[in-house]
């Protein structure tokens, strides 16, 4: 556009933005306070006040926009007495204390600095004490300007709406609550009011005052999968605090409360530093020297002993793409077994087998710029909102700004609220329910037929079975009503639609025939390789992605090249030195029952604890004393730990570099930012000691070298990935060559298994359905303030806000027990039991319980049972048939 | 209030007026503590903070629960209001109000529903015996007419006319059901042709509002603004009360010419009888089938309800009225987008005063032509005026657009004894003797920089303590902030505790002050209010007071 305004005398574009962003354009920066790029206008605090020729009175620049013709003047002598005059007031309701001018203070003291008000006749009186019972936020009022950038932001870039502005005229201040105590409102501790507040009244309270940073490292936050960049401050060899990548694709400055503040684990004082060497009931600490040999020759022992598939390994979905390639590496080329696998198994295996069935590739058929794209969004069996914040709150962004959502999930979730419609279907009966909703879409017509025709195949088969599909008896099974199954038919018939879905379609024994039904969802309404649409699963860790991506499977090997061919084999031995064996190996689960009958007689973990996180947990613990070799890589002494008869002091996430790849696809370099503690090592350096010990001649300069290994082993995926690419945002694979722009979306130009798959999928009962005696249906997964089992966030201040597992129960079903929140309760499967306090929750439906399984003392995993699905072998977490009882007195 | 909280609330299912729930939560059980905040919060699908916010700004959902309102707007603060209140307080639970609208014959007060006029000499003790004696609400004030032709005030001072049976003998809704016959375009064009401009103050072109509104995609929404604000006018008061049937039709004729199936009134809690005539009447409407669904057969759709302020002067400001109605602080939005791009809901609304609405099924029913016969080219029509208790001849005087202050002065006794008249609450204008020739139309106002506003007019006696009505003024300042920009938010605590100190240089200070406020704020309550404030500081400092 040519310039048709003048700012100051400058040419400037008046194309319907404000006068203020007009001016930056031009570089001219006029003094604000309220305004804040990225944040709808406030107008509250008049210091953008400007000359507009021909108005009556000053315009604010922040929501007056530029209109062509208009001849605007920032800086008169008039305006800046005005601006002077307005910051006087404000200045003068704080106490004498709380701000001075100064050039390298706050926003607020720098603009005191700038502007130099005069000084108001008298200072303000206190105001009410500083607010420190949220453990990461603390509310100073005394600082409180009232500009309310911190609620702007908590709506924009949160979604949630923690504050308010209560009273009127000069009695206004800020809650954030039913209360005048921060921790009683609903803050979910992003931190994204912290970024924007420019006097710091909110602030956090991790970081460590007075301490100068010393080094500032751009690096990929090691909790969830959704993958964001942080800066991460390090002062006096700690974490000092952690931001969002402002400029990151992924999180756009934005994080989580995990992610921004629970970072105390890192200090922790119970880290592993020296490996520890468990002989003859006693452990003592031993030198790398002596810990590698030990277990290079233990390894040897058992594999002359019993054969080399008498021993596995899993790898670290919290560790790097290189260490779990060089870890199945180790295992496959060195000690030669296919008994290779990671806790992908017990997550998304049902996902990443029924997309490699339906597509041909087992990643995300799209990304996360998809949500703002789409023209639908359905989520199924996800609660981004606690398990994937950051997506969450992107999914919630597009929601408020019109983008028509269907929630499939048993609880009423944060998104489900805000859904045009939600679907509480009954645990482990998702096929009924889509398969309901697939008939609807081809009884309809409102089916893709030209995309059907020209891109797919099996219409018939499935057409087939929905005809003879009983509508009324699938909706019974699923439990979900005819309306809303017609209502969300319709948001989903409209056209592409973007399918987000989470464990609650994996982790049961219909998992792979869940996601099955979902993508034939995708596939009808033409949505996969389309922009704004397809299917976009939620990975559960920063690295799950990756370390299936990187061989971390029993039957493929890096890149999903299938071990069982033969060309592959001779093309791994090309860039190993040796081949893998050509017989698949043992899953998580079949490696840990293998263990229990003896067939495997040594097990290598890296970076897990599946001793917590494995069903059947008291069966898992006798599998793992069992073993005549363990060797964990750990950063702290989990239930799997203890066991082992060698631990190694592992580098955590923060402390080692290489790559991590997101749920997108998307492979991002993760930098050290700060030094491991005591001994302890990163886990790809481990793999390699390991290997030199048994003889390998390994040679890696570091982690970008493994990388430029991987690209050789599988050039079709990762052909043209390099750590020296990958700066910035990095790249979705696939990308196969130096010069390939990376593949955001897959299937664009055809699907890589040719056509993409429909599959008659039927709709089977599960186990845990109807037992009689057990009255409830119990589904686990996490909270917001954990990960996982929670062997990191449990070491941060974030328990204080969430201090222990809690069973979620309808306050319905509570009443009929006589629980009242707090009250212990047995929950008590066919296979085990936990005691845990009840919370009732109206998110739950009546008869459906919720129990998070970050706290070892919980032993949630005692509850769930034996049920795996029959293909992917993943474990039903997601459906298991309870009752409920008093603890003992 | 923000796009973002709308969209939320929107999209989890909130009620569609949520604070009309609060409102009756806090009729039965009083203020709301944390824990009722929470459970209110959960069943609106409100965030907390966002209802806490809410319930803090608006007087009626926080105040403790009072006897007696008593009215200290500026015509019952001339008249001793302050000092009534201070007495009655004393006896009784109490809070006071910004005018319940019976300038006419200040003090007044309510006692529960009820108005008591408590009588200028009339002690505390007597006042409350009245209030629990319980009676008949006072009798309407006198309406009279200057204007050839009486369109607003056609159906008021005449007794009954609320009936609906009654209001369509008198020739209610025969505008509309001729209109519902033809296109709603001719509508539209017959307001566009006729000049309206709105009677809230602002003067606005009816027309184009309509227009604009009318030209953005639906739904849209029809809002009558009936939070008569400004004290010292008390004629939308009367309408509500006397031609409920008028201000209906008039918006079911201008839903019809925008394309709307849902209005609200707005009706402020300071005039109960006005929310239960209104009420009332919309109820026969209805049932008469001139509301709701196909009205009198036409096929077209059209449902109004009330909806009753909470006490907060800044409603009144039609961005703020809306965010009450939707479950917001009632904080002025800046502009644009304006309310007929984006009002309520987010949806094209037309905001009309409730005089405005009156007009138009007389300008319907007459053609645009006889309309612009009345008044001046600028400013068609006719206005009523509200006099208060301060002339000889208080009460509602219609007169043309274009007649002089002084004919009105004059007809309403006379106005030898004054020292000015305020005009237009309070931010309008303290008019001294020497503009009383000024034309009462927009365009010669404009001029001599003189407000109209809603066309209240109150006598500043001689003996007026100019002195109280400034800090009166300031004060009412003070409490009405909405709070969200900071000149007004700080500069009226500021203005009010530098005209309480008094001393030399306080002139100086506020001179300075007022401009920074006025040249400052946000909306027209901070930038108009500066404007009265500053004529009266220069009254007192010509009187020597």
């Amino acid at each position: 556009m040519r310039p048709n305004a003048t700012i100051d005398g400058c040419a400037a574009v008046a194309d319907g933005r404000s006068i203020i962003e007009a001016a930056r354009d031009v570089g001219i920066e006029i003094p604000h306070l309220c305004w804040h790029p990225g944040l709808p206008a406030e107008g509250g605090c008049r210091l953008c006040l400007v000359e507009v020729e021909g108005a009556a009175r000053p315009v604010a620049a922040c929501h007056t926009p530029l209109r062509a013709g208009m001849v605007v003047r920032t800086s008169t002598r008039a305006l800046e007495e005005l601006r002077r005059e307005i910051l006087a007031l404000e200045q003068g309701t704080h106490p004498a204390s709380a701000f001075r001018p100064d050039a390298r203070g706050s926003e607020y003291e720098r603009l005191l600095e700038a502007l130099a008000p005069p000084p108001p006749p008298a200072p303000g009186p206190a105001r009410a004490a500083l607010d420190a019972s949220h453990p990461y936020l603390r509310l100073d009022p005394d600082l409180c300007i009232m500009c309310r950038r911190c609620l702007r932001a908590c709506e924009e870039v949160q979604g949630s709406f923690v504050y308010a502005v209560a009273g009127r005229g000069a009695d206004v201040r800020l809650v954030a609550g039913p209360t005048d105590r921060f921790a009683d409102g609903d803050c979910v501790a992003c931190g994204a009011c912290v970024d924007v507040c420019p006097t710091g009244a909110i602030s956090d309270r991790d970081r460590r005052n007075g301490l100068p940073t010393a080094a500032t490292t751009r690096t990929v936050c090691g909790y969830c999968g959704v993958g964001c960049q942080v800066d991460v401050h390090v002062a006096d060899g700690r974490v000092a605090r952690v931001e969002g990548a402002p400029d990151a694709a992924v999180n756009r400055g934005h994080l989580c409360q995990k992610g921004r503040y629970a970072h105390a684990w890192q200090s922790s004082p119970d880290r592993l530093t020296r490996p520890l060497l468990r002989e003859g009931g006693a452990v003592r600490e031993v030198t790398w020297d002596e810990a590698i040999a030990w277990a290079a020759g233990r390894l040897r022992e058992l594999a002359a002993a019993h054969g080399p598939d008498a021993l596995g390994v899993l790898t670290s979905a919290r560790s790097t793409n290189e260490a779990a390639y060089l870890l199945q590496k180790l295992f496959r080329a060195v000690v030669g077994t296919n008994n290779v696998d990671c806790c992908a198994r017990v997550c998304h295996s049902s996902t990443a087998t029924a997309l490699k069935l339906a597509t041909g590739a087992a990643g995300a058929t799209a990304c996360y710029a998809d949500i703002e794209t789409a023209r639908a969004i359905v989520v199924a069996g996800a609660n981004p909102t606690e398990a994937h914040p950051v997506v969450g709150s992107r999914i919630e962004r597009a929601v408020l700004r019109g983008t028509p959502l269907v929630v499939i999930d048993p609880r009423r979730t944060a998104l489900a609220e805000l859904a045009a419609v939600h679907l509480a279907v009954r645990p482990g009966a998702n096929v009924a329910l889509l398969n309901a909703l697939a008939k609807l879409l081809v009884e309809s017509g409102r089916v893709d037929r030209a995309y059907l025709a020209e891109r797919t195949e099996g219409v018939g088969e499935l057409t087939a079975l929905l005809a003879a599909l009983p509508y009324e008896a699938a909706l019974r099974a699923a439990g979900v009503s005819d309306g809303d199954a017609r209502r969300a038919a319709d948001v989903i018939g409209g056209g592409p639609t973007l399918f987000v879905s989470g464990l609650g379609l994996s982790e049961l024994t219909q998992g792979v025939a869940s996601v099955l039904a979902l993508a034939n969802l995708a596939l009808l309404t033409g949505s996969i390789g389309r922009p704004g649409a397809g299917m976009l699963p939620l990975r559960g860790q920063n690295n799950v992605q990756g370390n299936v991506d990187m061989g971390a499977a029993p039957d493929l090997a890096p890149g999903y090249q299938p071990i069982a061919s033969e060309a592959v084999r001779a093309r791994l031995a090309g860039v190993w030195g040796a081949p893998p064996p050509a017989r698949p190996g043992l899953t998580l689960v079949e490696m840990v029952r293998a263990a229990e009958s003896g067939a495997i007689r040594g097990l290598w973990i890296a970076g897990g604890d599946p001793a917590q996180y494995l069903p059947e947990q008291e069966r898992v613990l006798r599998a793992l004393e069992s073993l005549d070799l363990l060797v964990v890589q750990e950063i702290f002494m989990t239930d799997t730990a203890r066991r082992a008869h060698l631990v190694l002091p592992a580098a955590g996430p923060l402390e080692q570099g290489g790559t991590f790849t997101n749920a997108e696809r998307r492979i991002q370099l993760v930098r050290p930012a700060l030094a491991p503690p005591g001994e302890a090592r990163p886990d790809w350096e481990i793999a390699l000691l390991v290997a030199r010990a048994l003889g390998a001649d390994w040679s890696y300069g570091g982690p970008a070298e493994v990388m430029d290994e991987i690209a050789r082993a599988a050039p079709d995926l990762f052909g043209g990935v390099s750590h020296a690419r990958l700066a910035g945002d990095g790249l979705h694979w696939p990308c196969p060559t130096p010069d390939h722009p990376g593949t955001p979306r897959l299937h664009v130009g055809g699907f890589a298994r040719g056509r993409g798959a429909l599959t008659a999928v039927e709709y089977a009962g599960d186990p845990e359905h109807d037992v009689p005696g057990f009255p409830y249906t119990l589904i686990t997964g996490r909270v917001l303030e954990h990960h996982n089992v929670g062997t990191m966030t449990r070491r941060t201040p974030s328990v204080h806000l969430a201090p222990a597992d809690v069973l979620e129960i309808h306050p319905d079903d509570a009443a009929r027990e006589g629980l009242r929140p707090g009250d212990r309760v047995v929950v008590e499967s066919r296979w085990g039991r936990a005691e845990v306090p009840a919370h009732p929750s109206p998110r739950m439906a009546p008869g459906i319980l919720f129990l998070s399984f970050h706290f070892p003392e919980s032993h949630a995993n005692r509850v769930v049972g034996p049920h795996l699905d029959p293909i992917s072998k993943c474990p039903s977490y997601k459906v298991t048939a309870v009752r409920l009882a008093r603890p003992p007195a | 209030m923000s796009d973002a909280l709308r969209s939320l609330l929107a999209a989890r299912g909130a009620p569609r007026f949520p604070l009309l729930e609060v409102r009756d939560h806090v009729a039965r059980h009083g203020p709301p503590d944390a824990a009722v905040l929470r459970a209110l919060a959960d069943r609106l699908r409100m965030p907390v903070a966002a209802l806490r916010g809410a319930v803090s700004y608006y007087a009626d959902l926080h105040a403790e629960r009072a006897e007696l309102c008593v009215c200290r707007g500026t015509s019952c603060a001339l008249a001793g209001a302050d000092g009534l209140a201070d007495g009655l307080s004393r006896l009784t639970a109490c809070r006071t109000v910004y005018c319940v609208g019976h300038c006419d014959r200040s003090p007044a007060l309510l006692a529960g529903e009820r108005v008591v006029l408590a009588g200028a000499a009339a002690g505390p003790e007597e006042v409350l015996r009245e209030a629990r004696a319980g009676g008949a609400d006072p009798p309407p004030p006198d309406v009279r007419c200057l204007a050839p032709e009486r369109i607003v005030t056609r159906r008021l001072g005449r007794g009954g006319l609320a009936r609906l049976d009654r209001a369509r003998a008198d020739g209610a809704y025969s505008a509309l059901e001729r209109a519902l016959a033809g296109p709603p375009e001719a509508v539209l064009a017959a307001v566009v042709a006729s000049g309206e401009r709105g009677r809230g103050g602002a003067g606005f072109s009816t027309g184009r509002k309509w227009r604009a509104a009318a030209g953005a995609p639906g739904p849209r929404y029809v809002v009558a603004n009936g939070d008569e604000g400004d004290p010292g006018s008390f004629v939308d008061r009367v309408l509500m009360e006397e031609d409920p049937h008028g201000i209906i039709e008039g918006a079911a004729l201008c839903a019809y010419a925008v394309g709307a199936a849902e209005g609200i009134v707005f009706v402020r809690s300071e005039y109960p009888r006005a929310i239960a005539t209104m009420e009332r009447a919309i109820r026969e409407a209805r049932a008469a089938g001139l509301l709701g669904s196909s009205i009198l057969g036409s096929g077209f759709t059209f449902d109004l309800v009330v909806f009753p302020g909470m006490g907060s002067y800044v409603c009144g400001e039609e961005t703020a009225l809306l965010g009450a109605i939707e479950g917001f602080r009632a904080e002025a939005r800046p502009r644009p987008p304006y309310p007929v791009e984006s009002g309520l809901y987010g949806r094209p609304t037309v905001v009309n005063n409730v005089e405005t609405l009156v007009n138009v099924p007389w300008i319907v029913a007459n053609g645009p032509d006889a309309y612009r016969a009345l008044g001046t080219e600028a400013s068609p029509g006719t206005k009523a005026l509200s006099l208060n208790a301060g002339f000889a001849r208080p009460g509602i005087v219609e007169v043309e657009l274009g007649t002089p202050l002084s004919a009105v002065l004059e007809e309403a006794g006379g106005a030898d004894d004054l020292v000015a008249v305020l005009m237009g609450g309070p931010m309008g204008s303290v008019v001294r003797p020497r503009d009383w020739d000024v034309p009462l139309c927009h365009e010669a106002m404009a001029e001599r920089g003189v407000e109209l506003g809603h066309g209240g007019i109150v006598a500043l006696p001689r003996d007026a303590d100019l002195r109280a009505l400034l800090l009166h003024w300031l004060t009412f300042m003070a409490e009405e902030s909405c709070g969200r920009c900071v000149p007004c938010r700080i500069g009226s605590r500021r203005l009010l505790e530098i005209a309480r100190a008094g001393g030399p240089g306080a002139r100086a200070s506020l001179d300075r002050l007022l401009d920074v406020v006025s040249q400052g704020s946000l909306c027209a309550f901070g930038q108009r209010i500066p404007v009265p404030v500053g004529e009266l500081l220069d009254l007192i400092e010509e009187r020597g007071a």
